[in-house]
């Protein structure tokens, strides 16, 4: 009971003297408040964006292996032919060929460049989660048929058509017309980051019309759908690159300059390393802030301590002991870091949420940079507040009341 | 009148300064009797903080021995003394030396904090010692809020909160004028009436008179005197 009520005595005279010189006080909080904030803003904002790229990964690939396939000299890309021996392989659920290209469109005279045009298969969209606002995706029939429709995106909307969005509008795309079947939202930011931000607009057509339209014979891009239960993501890698040397006749050691397999795992894997890397790093350079944040703590206590001999020899007078005098200012210390620890983990709150919005992220709460905040925060004040409150400790009553 | 509350026989207290040591103290003999009225008069240089530090354990003597209400303070550590001090002690000193930040009630409350004294038990004693030097009405006040003679009594009722074995006053009416001093000096004929042993140190021959009993000390030495052996 004694102990507690001396920690809860030391509590109450240190909340006084911290209260009682505000400006001093928050002066050294400063260095804290400014190292904990960083922390956690920096780290919470890392974690928010690769947090979304991950998330979006995950929903994009799940059970998706990417396949780069321009071949070779003699074997441009992948005919038909070809993706049929690729469906044919164990595991596979299905193969769903793209191809893209920037193109112009034109609606009512007005000519627009930078338009980004996904050729993509009707199973493409089974197996992603491509929600239209209105109408439909292509069928079967009008993918093989190569027949010109069309799902546009919002800003092609607004860029090419002039907000005249109804479903049928026909429009001409690289020389092409077009009618307009569906219509979806603007891509997020994970794929814009892919696309180029310089795109007027989007639109959705059959792979085959876009081969028509960059002259290409042979796709060179696919996507391979396999359920997770069936067959595993390597072994699957393994069993397209196989089929990939004997299509384009590679072996292992050039096949890389013909194809590539890229799963989603390895891509979320390498995510996950990025994001380890940039918080470990942002971690360490924020924390240097909370290094001289303690030094500052250090030197105000040094000279509160300095200060105060009067005050100080007068509590030994009245009966305070040394390890009391040095509780008392261990957890003035502690007082101190701990209240700029929790105004720096409210400021990196902030400075997260302003940041998320900026890179427009969704903004992901960070408890494991909280916690780090506050522990460190508390670590920061017993370290540095340790040496003064020794030294207040060891004052001489006698002289510390003669200092007059 | 009552039993031994201080002794003190052949105290000798020494500093070294370099390469001399100087002898501040010299074989002191002092007893103090429970409820003693006591003046210790000398000039400065005299060696009267000295013997105020010692008898109010904020020092240990070079060699001799003191008793202070039956313990032996021997080469004790800094804890220890603190502890003794903490309970025997009601120091006064000639500034105050109120915790600025602190109300007068909280400044009064310190040595009960330091005795480990509950809450509530604190609460009453202060507000008994605040009657005692009559300021009830500044309980809450600042010590920039009073004057000087109010700080002083409010020094006073902390010096009793803890029912010290002697309340040790250096020059308490130094920083006072005359007729708030002399209120001081009523305050602690009262304790004293009360029952409270007082040592107080002065230079002030006038102020010693107040006192029931008159120690001189000069060049380290003490005599036992009356006013005209001055």
């Amino acid at each position: 009971m004694h102990k507690f009520t001396m920690i809860r005595q030391s509590m109450k005279m240190a909340l006084q003297n911290i209260v009682g010189n505000k400006m001093r006080s928050f002066l050294t909080m400063l260095g804290i408040v400014i190292g904990v904030a960083s922390v956690i803003g920096l780290i919470t904002i890392v974690q928010s964006a690769t947090g979304s790229i991950m998330s979006e990964f995950e929903s994009l690939g799940a059970g998706t292996i990417s396949v780069t396939a321009q071949g070779t000299l003699t074997h441009h890309g992948l005919s038909e032919k070809d993706l049929e021996k690729l469906r044919n392989l164990d595991g596979v659920d299905a193969i769903a060929p793209s191809a893209s290209l920037s193109t112009s469109a034109v609606y009512n005279n007005n000519v627009v460049k930078n338009i980004e045009v996904d050729g993509e298969d009707a199973v493409y969209f089974q197996h992603n989660q491509e929600t239209l606002q209105s109408g439909r995706i292509f069928n079967t029939a009008e993918a093989d048929g190569e027949t010109n429709v069309a799902i546009v995106d919002t800003d092609f909307i607004s860029n090419v058509l002039n907000g005249n969005g109804a479903l049928g509008t026909e429009f001409i795309l690289n020389g092409y017309h077009y009618k307009i079947i569906g219509i979806k939202a603007k891509d997020t930011n994970v794929s814009s980051f892919f696309t180029g931000s310089s795109t007027k607009g989007t639109v959705i057509v059959p792979y085959k019309n876009a081969l028509k339209m960059s002259s290409l014979k042979n796709v060179t891009s696919i996507s391979v759908y396999y359920t997770e239960d069936n067959i595993t993501s390597s072994q699957l890698q393994k069993e397209l690159k196989k089929a990939l040397n004997d299509i384009f006749g590679t072996d292992e050691d050039n096949a890389d300059q013909a194809y590539s397999v890229i799963s989603m795992d390895s891509l979320m894997d390498t995510m996950s390393t990025i994001e380890t890397m940039l918080s470990t790093m942002l971690g360490g350079i924020a924390s240097i802030a909370l290094v001289v944040g303690g030094i500052g703590i250090m030197n105000m206590m040094l000279v509160s301590v300095s200060e105060r001999t009067k005050e100080i020899g007068l509590r030994k007078a009245l009966g305070a002991e040394p390890a009391r005098i040095q509780m008392q200012f261990l957890i003035e210390s502690i007082t101190l870091s701990l209240m700029g620890g929790f105004l720096g983990i409210i400021l990196g709150i902030v400075i997260a949420l302003v940041g998320t919005k900026l890179l427009n992220t969704t903004f992901q709460i960070s408890y494991g940079a909280i916690a780090l905040g506050a522990g460190f925060s508390a670590a920061v004040g017993i370290v540095f507040g340790w040496m003064p409150a020794r030294r207040a400790s060891r004052l001489n009553p006698i002289d510390a009341l003669r200092s007059e | 009148m009552g039993r031994v509350i201080l002794q003190m026989k052949n105290i000798c207290k020494d500093y070294v300064m370099g390469n001399e040591t100087v002898h501040v103290l010299k074989n002191i003999d002092l007893t103090v009797e429970e409820g003693e009225y006591l003046a210790v008069l000398g000039p400065s240089g005299s060696g009267k903080s000295t013997l105020m530090n010692i008898i109010g354990c904020l020092d240990v003597p070079t060699s001799g021995d003191y008793w202070l209400n039956g313990e032996h303070i021997a080469d004790m550590d800094e804890a220890a003394l603190s502890h003794i001090r903490g309970n025997e002690i009601g120091f006064i000193f000639q500034s105050y030396y109120l915790l600025q930040k602190q109300t007068a009630a909280e400044n009064v409350e310190l040595p009960l904090i330091y005795a480990n004294m509950s809450g509530r038990a604190r609460r009453e004693r202060v507000e008994e010692v605040m009657r005692l030097v009559g300021l009830t009405d500044k309980m809450d006040n600042y010590p920039n809020q009073l004057s000087g003679g109010q700080q002083q009594r409010v020094a006073i009722a902390r010096a009793v909160s803890n029912h010290p074995s002697i309340l040790l006053a250096d020059e308490p009416t130094g920083a006072l004028d005359q007729r708030t001093g002399a209120q001081v000096i009523s305050l602690f004929k009262d304790l004293n009436d009360a029952g409270n042993t007082i040592i107080m140190i002065t230079h002030d021959a006038h102020i010693a008179a107040h006192a029931k009993r008159i120690v001189k000390i000069l060049d380290g030495r003490i005599s036992e005197g009356e006013l005209a052996d001055a």
